[in-house]
């Protein structure tokens, strides 16, 4: 009888050890293959902002057009690639992908390198407008074959900006 | 908790924190280029604006809707309208769920056995023709019954019935004021529902008209209640057999037996005549019913000093108005109700000022139930051939003993058309969906003389169409050449109405007001004394009686769909879900009911169950269902007017001994003496502070709040807007019953004077000294620079902490991540983050406003200016109760209202040093 019980009870102790192993296992396979963002994905069509950007200076806003007039910067729409497109450089062969998803009428889907979280309310409009230079949070675009994240957009980051610069740090500028 | 329990609980507990660790970033990382540019104006991420009019009950008001991302997320009032002035009710506010409610009508339906089966627009074209053809050949009427239009739809109506060989019944509504606009006819040759002007009147006494909820533009009465308010000398006198809104917001309820309405006016008429302004002539006041004052008071229920002291109030008056309407006019007597008050402003001097006959309510198509009971006639006897019902429900509405929905079988093929499944529509052979008014374009006359414009802000969201398409589609396929679609021929209609700088305004604005020439406004003395000398007063109803009262959150039932005016409470009893029936306090004492209890309400054949809700301020022997509340119209028509019965006697009711929950959302009916509304007297307690803390300071701007509690109707607008404006989740009757309502805005209706109610909107008070703030262990509940109480969701950890310590108790819990089902989540605002479980949430004085505020002001290099940030609770109150701004400025409009010696805080002995000041009704010994 009272060995039973001895055996019960490390059964049961036994379980839930088991159960925790259980658990911490599966947490650690899910955080294993959970997908990070990465820094610099590849991208649908390979476009150069080294040709845009560096070679021909076009201003980023040339082509993002809202980034000094909205909160988005806006990725550009396709007609606005192929203002140029339609007789610049059209045999290239990531420019006829570009006209095939016109053909098609079919939206690009980039893939998104700089992502804050919902939670955060950033706005393009009022950096630019504060005279904050591209740059200083997507890196030297102009310079990278394949556009990649250079800064790493945390909160620590943004306030160490905020008070060398003395914008706000009030949480309601960016949370709401 | 014993071990099984406990091993139960941590399988959960695990297995739920490993499943909300499985979370992907896959989707957000997509970024989907348009392929053209938006066009000129259009900033992707900035909100726009499209002006239009409201369609959810028949007054017309103006509504804007703010686009983000090219779907509507909000809508508003438009400033300046000549119908509403900026305000939204709560019905308007809530129409957005309308055009996003997953339950629409998604495509045409065609009934085969039992079941409904999806079909194309050509084969219901085609079967509506085949049918119209055989019809035709076996000699029966096609008939059209639509519910009331005007504007372009009307005439489009006429022309396409006729050219298509359809019988066009008068419109229905079940608020048609068919006595009102009898009366008119017979008193001045003009069979309209002017137009009221109650604030021009120095003594107003309305009789059943619901001027606040639904009577012909309660948006518009609401605004004429604020431009009477404050000013002396003003008094409202208002009698009714209930308890309504409008009679909680009258300077005098007069609760009075129903039926026993004419009785008091032609004893007031009696008593007037001699004094008034136009005198009446010998042998109309001869032919008056003889009512004495004794007679008129034993009839009305009221004292012979009530009736005294109206009757001289309004003698003395510089401009009288008496008014009567709704249910006074909807009952056996409301005929003769309505040719008296008639009478009474002809005398007194309103007819052609107050009661003005040249923008009058635009009413002019609209039949009554007896249109509908010569339609069952016709029914009846097989005469009917194709019958299409369109914005309307008639079987909802007609009274039970005619069994419409058995009737309308007599038809050979019933077309509903109609956004949602309703009593009707269920009914029906084929059913068409209808585009909401955010995605057609039209217009509509809801006063003579004001044209509102109906304008797409967005692309159909599922396979409907518009009326006027379907009208001309089905003509262009009979054979007839018509314009390419329902906006080439408005436009064309507008070209010809309109020169192209009118046109554009009217696009741009989403109204335009024409020039009209006002009738001549005789009074037909002879008819006036024909009927007075047939008309025999009949006596009032005796109790037990049931009152059939319209409702503010659900007008006739048409806006029963929308399950955010379900969330909201109804005003004087804070009833959220379900139905209920309102008896007086002495009723329930008698009949030992106590709330929630059920009763079975039965009258005649008809009966009904409901849970008790105990009104105070309710005459005894008098119970109140509201209309939508039923599942049919448990009354009769009048055989005179056609309109509905609103007071029904011979009631029988019984206890059934069961219970049922109802959601009461008002923790008790008193202040108990807290002085949240401080009268008689304000507790001036002195709080002496001691802290540790800093002392907070405001260098730029210091938001606050003023609201003025003489404005304030309880119409719960203000809620609507805060809920659609922040995404406040609706929940749903289960969480209401254990308290979890979301709305971060409540008004809080207190019975403690006597016969009367208060309303008390509460809010977050963004105390400055706020309790919440020094428990949060986190830092999530903190005082910024600006005077605001922030809560920093991605900060929450959910301890409840702040909300224990809240002595306002307004701040909201998520129990879970609440869910939009698809596509209502369309409707989600972007400027806030996402709120999920276990974080707690509240007022935020609207604080994406104020940043797009001072966005703006930026832009332009200026500081932002007063009445610059208007929160959606202060934008839609149709009374302008609510008044936001910076306490920094001392010239702003807030600031001086907080020094007025009206302004108080809630709970000022606490120390919390509220943001938010109400204004109290009158100063401590004023009258």
């Amino acid at each position: 009888m009272r060995g039973d019980k001895w055996r019960m009870r490390l059964l049961a102790r036994l379980a839930l050890v088991g159960w925790f192993g259980l658990a911490l296992l599966v947490l650690a396979v899910l955080a294993r293959h959970r997908e990070q963002a990465p820094v610099a994905p590849v991208q649908p069509i390979d476009f150069p902002h080294t040709v845009h950007a560096d070679r021909l200076k076009l201003a980023c806003t040339f082509c993002h057009t809202f980034a000094d007039r909205s909160s988005r910067a806006g990725v550009p729409p396709l007609a606005t690639c192929m203002a140029c497109h339609r007789s610049i450089a059209v045999e290239r062969p990531e420019v006829r992908k570009l006209r095939g998803h016109v053909e098609r009428r079919e939206p690009v889907v980039w893939q998104r390198v700089h992502r804050l979280p919902d939670h955060v309310h950033f706005t393009h409009k009022r950096h630019v407008r504060a005279g904050v230079d591209c740059s200083a949070c997507h890196g030297a675009v102009a310079k990278m074959e394949r556009t990649k994240r250079v800064r790493p957009l945390t909160m620590g980051w943004c306030v160490t900006c905020h008070r060398a610069r003395g914008a706000p740090t009030d949480c309601a500028t960016c949370h709401r | 908790m014993d071990r099984r329990t406990f091993l139960h609980m941590l399988g959960l507990v695990t297995g739920t924190a490993a499943l909300s660790a499985c979370s992907s970033e896959k989707e957000q990382n997509r970024l989907i280029s348009y392929l053209v540019p938006p066009e000129e104006g259009v900033i992707p991420g900035e909100a726009l604006w499209h002006p239009g009019t409201c369609t959810e009950c028949p007054a017309g008001c103006g509504m804007q809707v703010r686009l983000r991302d090219r779907w509507p997320v909000k809508a508003e009032g438009v400033p300046d309208h000549p119908v509403s002035a900026g305000g939204l009710c709560v019905r308007g506010q809530a129409s957005l769920w309308r055009l996003y409610h997953p339950q629409r009508l998604k495509g045409p339906l065609l009934r085969e056995g039992g079941e409904f089966r999806a079909i194309s627009w050509d084969e219901a074209y085609a079967r509506i023709l085949a049918a119209l053809d055989e019809a035709r050949g076996t000699g029966r009427r096609s008939i059209y019954l639509a519910g009331r239009t005007t504007g372009s739809l009307a005439a489009l109506l006429g022309e396409s019935c006729a050219a298509l060989e359809l019988e066009r019944l008068p419109e229905f509504e079940l608020f048609c004021h068919a006595a009102l606009r009898q009366a008119n006819a017979l008193l001045f040759g003009q069979g309209e529902v002017p137009h009221y002007r109650t604030d021009q009147a120095d003594a107003l006494f309305t009789l059943g008209a619901d001027l606040l909820e639904t009577f012909v533009t309660p948006v518009d009465f609401a605004r004429q209640f604020a431009n009477r308010a404050g000013r002396p000398g003003r008094r409202w006198w208002h009698a009714e057999p209930h308890f309504s809104l409008t009679g909680a917001n009258a300077d005098l309820r007069l609760p009075l037996r129903p039926g026993s309405e004419p009785h008091l006016l032609a004893w007031l008429l009696r008593r007037l005549a001699d004094g008034g302004r136009r005198s009446l002539p010998a042998a109309t006041v001869a032919a008056l019913p003889d009512v004495t004052l004794s007679a008129a008071a034993s009839a009305t229920g009221l004292s012979p000093g009530e009736l005294e002291e109206l009757a001289a109030g309004l003698s003395r008056a510089q401009e009288p108005l008496v008014l009567t309407g709704g249910g006074a006019t909807g009952g056996e007597g409301g005929l003769a109700a309505a040719m008296l008050a008639g009478l009474l402003q002809w005398t007194l001097g309103a007819t052609g000022k107050s009661v003005d006959f040249t923008r009058t309510e635009n009413y002019a198509g609209v039949g009554s139930l007896l249109d509908l009971e010569r339609l069952a006639g016709q029914l009846e006897r097989g005469e009917a051939g194709v019958l299409f019902v369109a914005r309307a429900n008639p079987v909802f509405h007609a009274p039970v003993a005619w069994n419409f929905a058995g009737r309308l079988r007599g038809a050979t093929l019933r077309v509903g058309l109609g956004d949602f499944f309703d009593e009707t529509l269920r009914e029906m052979d084929l059913v068409l969906p209808l585009s909401h008014s955010l995605e057609s374009w039209g217009d509509v006359e809801p006063r003579r003389g004001v044209r509102g414009l109906i304008r797409p802000a967005v692309l159909p969201l599922h396979d409907t169409r518009s009326e006027g398409d379907i009208l001309l589609e089905l003509r262009r396929r009979s054979g007839a050449a018509v314009p390419g679609n329902y906006q080439e021929h408005l436009f064309g209609e507008w070209r010809r109405r309109y020169d192209t700088h009118t046109l554009r305004s009217f696009v741009d604005r989403g109204f335009v007001e024409e020039p009209v020439t006002a009738p001549p406004v005789v009074l037909n003395a002879r008819g006036a004394t024909a009927f007075l000398r047939g008309l025999r007063l009949s006596p009032p109803s005796e109790p037990p009686m049931l009152v059939v009262a319209p409702s503010i959150r659900r007008f006739d039932g048409r806006s029963r769909p929308l399950q955010l005016l379900e969330d909201i409470p109804d005003p004087l009893t804070t009833v959220s879900y379900g139905a209920w029936v309102s008896i007086s306090a002495t009723d329930a004492a008698l009949l030992r009911l106590a709330e929630s209890d059920e009763l079975r309400l039965s009258i005649g054949h008809w009966s009904a169950v409901l849970p008790v809700k105990v009104q105070p301020g309710l005459p005894a022997g008098v119970c109140v269902v509201q209309r939508d509340l039923l599942e049919a119209n448990p009354g009769g028509a009048d055989p005179r007017t056609g309109e509905a019965l609103c007071h029904l006697d011979g009631l029988r009711l019984e206890k059934t001994g069961k219970r049922v929950d109802l959601p009461v959302l008002a923790g008790s009916s008193s202040q108990h003496g807290r002085g949240i509304i401080p009268d008689p007297a304000h507790r001036k307690e002195e709080y002496k502070r001691a802290s540790l803390y800093p002392e907070h300071t405001h260098p730029e701007h210091r938001w606050a709040m003023a609201i003025d509690l003489a404005l304030c109707i309880g119409c719960g607008a203000c809620a609507a807007a805060c809920y659609v404006e922040n995404n406040v989740p609706v929940t749903g009757a289960k969480d209401h019953l254990r308290g979890r309502e979301m709305s971060w805005l409540r008004i809080e209706p207190f019975y403690d004077v006597p016969g009367g109610v208060e309303f008390i909107p509460m809010l977050c008070q963004h105390c400055h000294y706020a309790p919440c703030e020094p428990v949060c262990p986190v830092y999530a509940a903190y005082h910024n620079p600006e005077g605001l109480n922030v809560q920093v969701y991605n900060r929450c950890i959910g301890t409840r902490y702040c909300s224990h310590n809240c002595p306002y108790k307004v701040r909201r819990f998520n129990w879970w991540s609440h869910r939009w089902e698809k596509p209502l989540d369309r409707m989600r605002n972007p400027d806030l983050s996402t709120r999920t479980r276990g974080m707690m949430e509240k007022c935020t004085f609207c604080i994406q406003r104020i940043r797009a505020a001072k966005d703006k002001a930026k832009d332009h290099g200026r500081p932002v200016r007063d009445g610059e940030v208007v929160t959606a609770c202060a934008q839609s109150c149709p009374t302008g109760a609510i008044i936001f701004g910076d306490l920094n400025d001392s010239s702003s409009r807030v600031a001086r209202l907080v020094r007025s010696e009206r302004a108080y805080q809630v709970f000022a002995q606490l120390g919390t040093e509220p943001s938010v000041w109400y204004l109290m009704k009158k100063v401590r010994g004023e009258g």
